[in-house]
């Protein structure tokens, strides 16, 4: 039987996996790692970045707060008078836990995968709103380059120092680039804006040890894949039923694999049953298939919203990993 | 007319910077202010449905709404009188109690309003009792537009909805959207209309109140 790593590469090089990947077990996530932390269910926190976020009790996420109180760009063309990256402590207390549970991993069976959430195209909508944001990239575009290049710099530095603490050879990155059914900006504006961005910090954690760039997107991107190549993604996890993932992995095994294709939305919701995730699942194997496709609730981490579904989605993958191979 | 043609193309293409000197050299030229109105509307039509299909993404279509605004600065003044601003009443919009997304509230705002309608816009996580305090306080409403991303928000959107129906609020039309509405959902609420993106939302708006 392979290990959890080895069947990860034999799924998405083409290989012969012995099973399913099941969702999240190739990668360990070194959740400890600081960040910039997000409030607890029912509270609201200041971000280092002075973004203010909501998770309103019994919701399941947290919110950017934009009315004039809490925006923190108030005005694009005056970026650097607003927008202030934090400090990146560095201090040996502080990353202690991190390196510690990266150090308990084998690497031989599982990926230490070091976590990212909001990445540049996020940060620029966090700081001033979906709006606004959307309107600067025609409006000021220098200023919104100059932006976006002044937040990768934070992300490369981060990435620095995440590298040197805790050695990750995965990186799971979150940035969240459409809706259901489309990119939130054209091809030609993410091509733009967000490709030089992302070739630079997946460059980088690829020329420093990280084997396996794995990017989040729970949306519909699939006009945004040949650019996820291009930066260097290797898999991308959140691929929604709107992609036709099938479609995709014909048109684009080998060169990413697709990690998804099973709604959060359709599964994992107050009323959820086990009959509709093992639907779900089954369906999702048996179209996409065993290669270039790892089965995986669209969430963005090894948790559902609602007790019980993720697990019930892994037994099903289990079950199907016994019928299928 | 040429100068009719090329606000439009200037709308489509979300011209803001060029809009304003088209507009005025239509209203020179001797179009009617009607007619320059027309010509917006159509355009924004032909916008919302690029992006219901895909053609066109937020940017695009933002860029074409204010391009609208910016046009409807110069010829408001000319309309005062005429029928044709906010003929088809007013439309409280808003983002369902529980819920602080607001993108695509915003879209759909901006799509109805090109299409003719008095715009009040609550915001997001807006109560029940709210919705219903702004349909009394405010004149001609005759559209309610609820908006919620969350599954966890449908219950929330039912019950605005349902109660709004329930109340003595009448000649009005409550249309509902977001990631996990449906029109079998919609139905199940009692909502009268449902529509899966900002442009179409526009269409089934004027068609709603039209049908009044």
């Amino acid at each position: 039987m392979l290990t959890r790593r080895q069947n990860l590469l034999e799924t998405i090089t083409g290989g012969k996996p012995d099973r399913f990947v099941n969702q999240y077990e190739f990668m360990e996530l070194i959740m400890e790692a600081p960040r910039d932390d997000r409030p607890k269910p029912g509270g609201t926190r200041k971000s280092k970045w002075g973004i203010t976020f909501v998770w309103p009790e019994g919701q399941l996420g947290v919110f950017p707060l934009h009315d004039a109180e809490h925006k923190v760009l108030k005005d694009i063309t005056k970026w650097r008078e607003y927008v202030h990256a934090p400090e990146i402590d560095t201090t040996e207390t502080v990353w202690a836990a991190a390196v510690a549970h990266a150090d308990r991993v084998d690497r031989k069976d599982q990926y230490v995968a070091g976590i990212y959430l909001s990445g540049v195209f996020e940060m620029t909508h966090h700081l001033m709103g979906m709006t606004e944001a959307m309107m600067a990239f025609y409006e000021e575009p220098e200023a919104m380059h100059e932006l976006i290049d002044y937040i990768t710099e934070y992300e490369l530095a981060y990435a620095k120092v995440l590298i040197e603490k805790i050695h990750p050879d995965c990186i799971f990155h979150h940035d969240d680039w459409g809706g259901q059914k489309n990119s939130f900006v054209s091809p030609s504006m993410f091509k733009e804006f967000f490709l030089p961005a992302y070739k630079k910090i997946y460059g980088f954690y690829k020329s420093n040890g990280v084997d396996l760039i794995v990017h989040h997107s729970d949306s519909y991107a699939a006009n945004l894949v040949p650019y996820m190549i291009e930066m260097g993604i290797d898999i991308w996890q959140g691929v929604m039923t709107t992609n036709n993932t099938p479609e995709l992995i014909k048109k684009y095994g080998g060169q990413i694999s697709f990690m998804g294709d099973i709604d959060s939305g359709v599964v994992d919701f107050p009323d959820w049953t086990p009959e509709i995730a093992a639907r779900e699942t089954e369906r999702a194997c048996r179209n996409c298939g065993k290669l270039y496709f790892i089965p995986n609730l669209t969430q963005g981490l090894n948790v559902s919203s609602f007790p019980g579904v993720y697990e019930e989605v892994s037994r099903s993958i289990d079950r199907l990993s016994r019928e299928m191979f | 007319m040429a100068i009719l043609e090329e606000v439009k193309t200037m709308i489509e293409d979300g011209e803001t910077k060029l809009i304003t000197e088209v507009v005025q050299k239509a209203i020179d030229e001797g179009t009617t202010p009607e007619d320059i109105l027309q010509a917006m509307i159509d355009a924004m039509s032909v916008v919302g449905d690029r992006f219901s299909t895909g053609e066109i993404f937020i940017p695009e279509m933002l860029m074409a709404a204010k391009a609208m605004s910016e046009g409807m600065d110069i010829l408001k003044p000319l309309l005062v009188g005429s029928s044709s601003t906010n003929a088809l009443g007013t439309c409280i919009i808003g983002t369902v109690e529980g819920d602080l997304h607001d993108i695509g509230k915003n879209l759909v705002s901006v799509m109805i309003e090109s299409v003719g309608f008095h715009i009040i816009d609550l915001g997001v996580d807006v109560p029940t009792a709210r919705w219903i305090e702004a349909i009394k306080e405010n004149q001609n409403v005759t559209l309610v537009a609820c908006s919620g991303l969350l599954t966890t928000t449908m219950p929330a959107m039912k019950e605005t909805v349902q109660t709004i129906k329930a109340s003595d609020l009448n000649g009005l039309k409550v249309i509902v959207g977001g990631a996990p509405i449906t029109q079998e959902y919609a139905n199940v609420i009692g909502a009268d209309g449902y529509s899966a993106d900002a442009g179409s939302a526009a269409v089934k708006a004027v068609e709603l109140v039209k049908s009044m």
